[in-house]
Order: C-alpha cells, then structure tokens, then sequence
C-alpha cells in the first residue's frame, strides 16, 4: 500500500528502512520525505512505523510516567 | 432556508468522505485500465462517477440549508499496489463511509431533518450495493485465486 502519496512511500518501504536503521518518523522524513508535502500520511506512517519496530527483537516498546501522561517510547539498542 | 447547524456539519463530514471515495476509486479504476483490466476499470470508474453524483447531491443540500459545503477537506487515500490490495481498500473505504453516513442519518432523524435523512437513505442504498460486489470480489478472489480472477477481468 502507498502509505504516502506525494513521495509515493509504500509500507515496504518503509519496513525495509526499518530493518536498515530508521526507528523514528524524522528518520523517515529525511529518507523519504514522507510527511513533508501535505501530512496527510504521517498518522499512518506512524502506525507502519510502529509496527515494524514492535516486529524487531532489538527494539524494547517501553512505557514512561510523566506529568502530561504516560509516554511510549521505542528504544533500540 | 436556515438549516440546522448540526446537520450541516453532518452533511460536510459525509461530504469530504464522498471526495476522497471518488480520488482513491478514480486512481484505482485507472491503475486497472493501466494494466490492462478493463472490467474492473469499468466498474471501480462507474463507481467514482456515482461518488461524484452524490458528491453533488450532497453540495446542493447544504447550499440549500444555508451552509457552506468544505470542498477543500479531503481524507487520506489509501491506494494499493496490487489488485486484490486494491480492492480490499476500497472495500474498507467503502466500510468506513457507511459508518459515516448511518452516523449522519442518526443526526437528520434527531434533529427531525427528513428530506436530508431520505437523501442519505437513497445514498445508503447505493453504497451497500457497492460493498457487497466488492465483498463478493474479495471471496472470489479467495475461492478461485487470484490468476484466474483477473483471467475474468481482461
């Protein structure tokens, strides 16, 4: 599926990125420049993102308490 | 006539999922045609026309109701890279905007809006009919393969 339109990113893509390194929608702004044009795929990239990342042994999806609310955050080691 | 405003909204959310079904089903029936299958450009084509007459069905309401139609407000597309994606995605578009329009019957009944609660019926109808071939397709796809579905679609 093309996740963003503009740069015509699919989710392929984007997963290969991820086993290349990328862990982060800024990783994959500078990459491909999804997001940049008119935003629309950034929540869905999100979710591709995530879901790759969450696939990945190396990636731990931990939750932290803070004063706005717990945050998620994906740290790769 | 001063419509009510919470159906003009109602009617503006309708709106901008009609012109975001008339892109994806539009760039999907012409990915068909590009790659050489005719009968599913033809009927995902007809379909976008159909998103398009309700498009204006649905412009034309709102005008008459003293609202400004958002033509400017578009969903995000979700095209695929192959046929039987493609079709799925349209089936969960298709999905989607039933929800969208059930939702917006709800607030025209409510608010005792009957003419736009018809007008929404007719569309209903039309749209169920949509998603039951594309239902179909996905099964066929499903029970014969998919080389010897689009065998079928030349």
């Amino acid at each position: 599926m093309y996740v963003c339109l503009c740069k015509g990113v699919t989710d392929k893509q984007i997963r290969k990125a991820v086993d290349e390194g990328a862990r982060s929608i800024r990783d994959l702004r500078q990459q491909f420049g999804v997001g940049s044009q008119c935003g629309k795929c950034t929540c869905c990239a999100r979710d591709v993102l995530h879901e790759a990342l969450h696939a990945r042994a190396d990636v731990v999806h931990v939750y932290v308490p803070s004063p706005q609310g717990t945050l998620e955050v994906d740290i790769a080691y | 006539m001063r419509g009510n405003s919470t159906v003009i909204a109602a009617l503006n959310k309708v709106l901008t999922r009609k012109l975001t079904a008339i892109n994806q089903y539009f760039l999907h029936a012409r990915m068909f045609k590009n790659w050489g299958f005719a009968e599913l450009n033809d009927h995902i084509y007809k379909a976008s026309i159909k998103e398009m007459k309700h498009a204006d069905e649905v412009i034309e309401r709102i005008l008459l109701l003293d609202g400004l139609p958002n033509l400017q407000e578009l969903s995000k597309l979700y095209i695929g890279e192959e046929p039987h994606e493609m079709l799925k995605l349209d089936d969960k578009l298709q999905s989607e905007d039933i929800r969208y329009i059930r939702d917006a019957i709800s607030v025209c009944e409510a608010e005792k809006d009957f003419v736009s609660r018809q007008m929404l019926a007719d569309i209903l109808e039309q749209q169920e009919n949509h998603q039951d071939w594309l239902d179909t397709q996905c099964s066929l796809i499903d029970t014969i393969g998919i080389e010897n579905y689009l065998q079928r679609q030349l």
